[in-house]
């Protein structure tokens, strides 16, 4: 409103200051604006309002006498830092120390963004470093190459990670991903960046045992992610408890960065690229969803049972665990995704000899993930059904049982993760939608990934010397 | 030695100025824009009480009279219900 000539005053909470200063900044206004606050009780059920009334002139001078601070009213431009130190382990540590006192950080030790080393970062660029691919919400900062680098350089990173970084941060900024209340909202989303193509295996991307975790043979994963949540921070603005209000913040030291294991899929299932965004098999792309949870889900049964038992009893147990009345699936009902199901290789062959597809596992699932009506009433869910502002999903509620998604194809299936049956993989989905990227290469890539090669050595799978 | 590194928080851009304030809200029209949750539904109605109590002939509108909810806020078909209703200032809550 502001913007349109009409002067707002906003009533919140004390510490969503730094929340509203991000989204005001983010629709190119100076990062200030008229608040009057209070501590979060008086906005409880059954609270005390009274304080509203004590502070009534606020909210007139907010309308009628609120100025902005001159300081604030310019923009701010990137540029050099400087820093004196005798050495480079001296301005090592003295950058890191900075990046706590300016929280540049994640409290983990950080690479110096030299110009040096960011130019290297550079290299794997495909387009000119000051390609615009946006504004980092809720804060706005503009998104470039160039900052892609500068935070893939900060987290470690190596040039040939660069072109999965530009295209998840690409999906990321896709406006129907939501990313502008996702970056701010309380139920701590992050993103999972599913990759498929050559690129997995030629950058050191993990499909296997660990995917989700730390792991020196596949190092690209925890790189790409954390540049993510760096860049999500530093230019987004999403600061624990001041730009970010998510509870907890689980999976935010990395986000979720994997390859899907390809050469793991039996024959005649299609790649998650292919079937959620259409790609052809084999295209460098990448499949950006949101997430609030992860949890491991013990599918195998224990005894005696036969293969076909094995893989029901399965699919029921996972089933199970996807029929919670979980509030989190409401904002992709329609053209998102209720989350990520991870199977092992090993499993989706042995369900494929059984005659399984993907698409008869997600309708399985689906099916036998439905709530009953009356679990939704006895734990308040069907409110939050009421309020959503799609007519889709509120329409939904006339359905008993209650489906976790409009179709079951909004169901995202993949298969990745060590070839071990015993276990799967939930990614619990608060995705309003799941948005698909082809990776551009720079034109001397073969060159970059030579170079990695002799750096890094011939890994199980990523050497490419012949 | 120096050494140089680059800002990490990027740029940002200042393309849009805030509004000027009004000298009164006497005679003005007021609008609610709010998500109906963290206890709007009982402070914004208190709000509007005391405008119309403390400044003769402000016009307050209904907390309904704009689309509710977190998603309808920042919409621009929002901001065409708004501008066209011709108010003068916005109260917006709760944001919590």
């Amino acid at each position: 409103m502001e913007a349109e000539g009409i002067p707002t005053v906003t009533l919140g909470r004390a510490d969503f200051v730094g929340v509203f200063k991000n989204a005001v900044a983010g629709i190119g206004l100076a990062p200030a604006a008229a608040m009057v606050t209070f501590p979060m009780p008086i906005f409880l059920p059954g609270s005390d309002i009274a304080p509203v009334q004590a502070r009534k002139q606020e909210f007139y001078d907010g309308l009628m006498r609120w100025k902005l601070d001159s300081g604030a009213a310019a923009s701010e431009r990137g540029h050099m830092i400087a820093l004196d130190a005798d050495s480079y382990e001296s301005a090592l540590t003295r950058f890191n120390q900075l990046a706590i006192s300016n929280l540049w950080g994640d409290g983990l030790p950080l690479w110096l963004p030299t110009r040096e080393r960011v130019d290297w970062i550079l290299r794997g660029a495909p387009a000119p470093e000051s390609t615009v691919l946006g504004k980092m919400p809720p804060r706005g900062a503009v998104v470039t190459v160039e900052s892609c680098a500068v935070a893939l350089a900060m987290a470690g990173g190596r040039p040939e990670y660069l072109p999965v970084l530009l295209a998840a941060v690409e999906a990321f900024l896709d406006p129907a991903m939501g990313t502008d209340q996702l970056q701010a909202a309380s139920g701590s989303a992050f993103p999972v960046v599913i990759v498929n193509g050559p690129i997995r295996k030629q950058i050191r991307l993990n499909t296997g045992f660990g995917c989700l975790g730390p792991d020196p043979q596949h190092p690209a994963g925890a790189s790409i992610g954390r540049a993510l949540r760096l860049m999500q921070q530093n230019l987004g603005g999403a600061l624990p408890g001041t730009g970010a209000m998510a509870n907890y913040g689980g999976m935010r030291y990395t986000n979720a960065v994997f390859g899907e294991d390809e050469e793991g899929l039996p024959s005649g299932w299609p790649p998650h690229a292919s079937e959620r965004h259409g790609f052809s098999p084999g295209t460098n792309s990448i499949s950006l969803a949101f997430a609030s949870g992860a949890a491991n889900i013990r599918r195998r049964s224990a005894r005696k049972e036969t293969a076909e038992e094995d893989a029901l009893q399965g699919m029921y147990r996972m089933a199970d665990f996807l029929r919670a009345p979980n509030l989190h699936c409401i904002p992709g009902y329609v053209d998102g995704t209720p989350g990520v199901l991870m199977i092992p290789n090993i499993v989706a062959q042995r369900m494929a000899e059984l005659g399984w597809t993907q698409r008869s596992i997600r309708e399985f699932l689906w099916e036998h993930s439905k709530i009953p009506m009356e679990l939704l009433k006895r734990s308040g869910s069907v409110s939050w059904i009421e309020v959503d502002s799609d007519p889709v999903t509120r329409a939904s509620l006339a359905l008993d049982p209650w489906p976790i998604a409009a179709k079951a194809d909004n169901l995202i299936l993949v298969v990745a993760g060590g070839g071990h049956p015993t276990n799967s993989f939930w990614l619990q989905g608060y995705s309003p939608s799941v948005a698909g990227r082809r990776i551009a290469l720079p034109a001397d890539y073969d060159k970059l990934l030579a170079e990695a090669d002799r750096d890094l050595g011939c890994g199980s799978d990523a050497c490419t010397i012949g | 030695m120096r050494f140089e590194f680059h800002d990490p928080t990027g740029t940002l851009e200042v393309t849009q100025s805030h509004a000027a304030r009004i000298d009164t809200l006497a005679g003005k029209r007021i609008g609610f824009l709010t998500n109906e949750q963290w206890q709007a539904h009982r402070m914004l109605p208190l709000l509007k009480s005391l405008i119309e109590n403390d400044f003769p002939g402000a016009e307050v509108l209904p907390i309904d009279r704009f689309p509710q909810g977190n998603a309808e806020i920042p919409t621009e078909s929002t901001t065409a219900l708004v501008k066209a209703a011709e108010v003068d200032a916005v109260i917006v809550g709760n944001a919590s």
